[in-house]
């Protein structure tokens, strides 16, 4: 923790794909999704990695960072190949034969494909964050899901609380820095040990750190209701945020174009 | 006196980022992957004081800021599976919140209750995650392959020395916490 702590993965540059709306981009990830999942040849993936390498070059962000989750999935990569392509004293034709294991092509194409399929969908996932503020993200969210209050969902008082919770990440990450810094100071240790030790070591932490999350929650609610916050009706922003003829055009073209390309390849 | 309904949806707002700090403290490593780390215990503290229904919430929301942080999304039912309704599953514990706290605040049944709250919570997070490794290995490995067996392994590993954590910190944390903020 007080090495620092890298909260989410946004990076904040000046990109065309950054100034998209988030509505827009939440829409283009579920177009990009869903053409992935309709896409059944390796021609209809590469196109699909043609877009995704295309947004990444466009958002300015580096390559690295597009691909920091591909890191964390890459024992499921190996996995899926390995699966696909070993067999056990097959009856097929192998590509290579070590004793009673061999290498089958045909599974060998499979597991590539969905290797393949698996990286595409988490860069492509990633490029949102990246690009995105969460409370930008969290504005996008509330404006998609606004149908919803239709069906008497309390979509304003969920974003409420999503804008709430980020805001207050920084705050419990310092909360927390500050007491297991006077906590070290004392002489614990949070590095020492297996899981039981540490999270021994962990609870002079863990006390304060929840009693000011209630008490705070009380503070904040005192806070809210003096300023006239009565629930999501009626509640309007400081910058209203609106789909612009650019977000909207970007959207039909992008999203039409991904699922096309799924379907048709 | 604030109304009940802002404290909630304050409560559930800073529950949820006390998940995601202590879900940035990793206390173990797995061998087959995953980390062991008390990110549930905010959510099962909430429920075990306000009820399943904060608790279902708290947890939902947690699993959108966990995929607004860093998404690892590898399958469309990975997704729904992983993040919201593994979240959300574990705010069922607060079933049992009359039940914890209708038990003598000094005796073993408190202790006792917390344990189950705990135990259904953390079972119905695992019963979500063990589905999503399902529906993850039966897309991509060949038919034959002992799915529920990586399933289990994968996500039992780190499940379980969490849950335990977890019924052990929030059996010691409710009640010097409802005696000093009492959940009005």
């Amino acid at each position: 923790m007080r090495r620092g702590v890298g909260l989410g993965n946004y990076i904040a540059v000046d990109s065309p794909v950054h100034a998209l709306d988030p509505a827009a981009k939440l829409g283009i990830v579920s177009a990009f999704t869903v053409g992935l999942f309709t896409a059944g040849t390796f021609p209809g993936l590469t196109l699909l990695a043609v877009t995704v390498i295309v947004g990444t070059l466009a958002a300015s962000v580096p390559i690295s960072a597009a691909l920091r989750g591909v890191r964390t999935v890459s024992l499921i990569l190996v996995l899926t190949i390995l699966a696909n392509a070993l067999r056990w004293e097959p009856a097929t034709v192998a590509l290579v034969r070590v004793g009673p294991l061999a290498v089958d092509g045909e599974g060998l194409a499979s597991g590539v494909f969905f290797a393949v399929r698996i990286v595409l969908l988490v860069v492509g996932t990633s490029l949102l964050t990246l690009t995105t503020s969460p409370v930008e993200l969290a504005g996008g969210i509330e404006r998609v899901f606004a149908p919803l209050r239709w069906l008497r969902v309390p979509v304003g008082d969920l974003a409420m609380t999503l804008t709430i919770a980020l805001r207050f990440i920084p705050t419990t990450v310092e909360e927390a820095d500050r007491i297991m810094t006077a906590q070290t100071a004392r002489g614990a240790r949070f590095d020492r040990g297996g899981p039981i030790a540490r999270a021994r070591a962990y609870a002079p932490v863990l006390v304060p750190l929840f009693f000011n999350l209630f008490r705070r929650a009380d503070e904040l609610a005192t806070a809210m209701e003096a300023r006239c916050y009565r629930g999501s009706d009626g509640r309007t922003q400081l910058r209203e945020s609106r789909m612009r003829p650019a977000d909207w055009a970007s959207l039909l073209v992008a999203g039409i174009l991904l699922i096309a390309t799924g379907v048709a390849l | 006196m604030t109304d009940t309904k802002t404290r909630i949806l304050v409560e559930i707002a800073l529950t949820v980022a006390l998940a995601t700090v202590l879900n940035l403290i990793k206390l173990w490593r797995m061998p087959y992957g995953g980390d062991v780390s008390l990110e549930m215990l905010p959510i099962l503290v909430l429920a075990l004081r306000r009820g399943w229904r904060p608790g279902v919430s708290a947890g939902a929301l947690y699993g959108v800021v966990a995929l607004m942080l860093g998404p690892i999304v590898v399958h469309w039912a990975q997704f729904l599976l992983d993040y919201p309704l593994a979240y959300a599953a574990l705010g069922v514990a607060g079933i049992f919140t009359e039940l914890v706290r209708g038990a003598r605040t000094d005796g073993r049944s408190r202790v006792g209750w917390t344990a189950a709250a705990v135990a259904a919570g953390a079972v119905l997070r695992f019963a979500a995650h063990f589905t999503s490794g399902l529906v993850f290995f039966g897309q991509y490995a060949p038919e034959g392959q002992p799915t529920w067996l990586y399933s289990l392994l994968y996500n039992g590993s780190y499940m379980l020395p969490a849950a335990i954590l977890c019924a052990v910190a929030a059996a010691a944390i409710l009640p010097p916490l409802d005696k000093a903020v009492p959940p009005r």
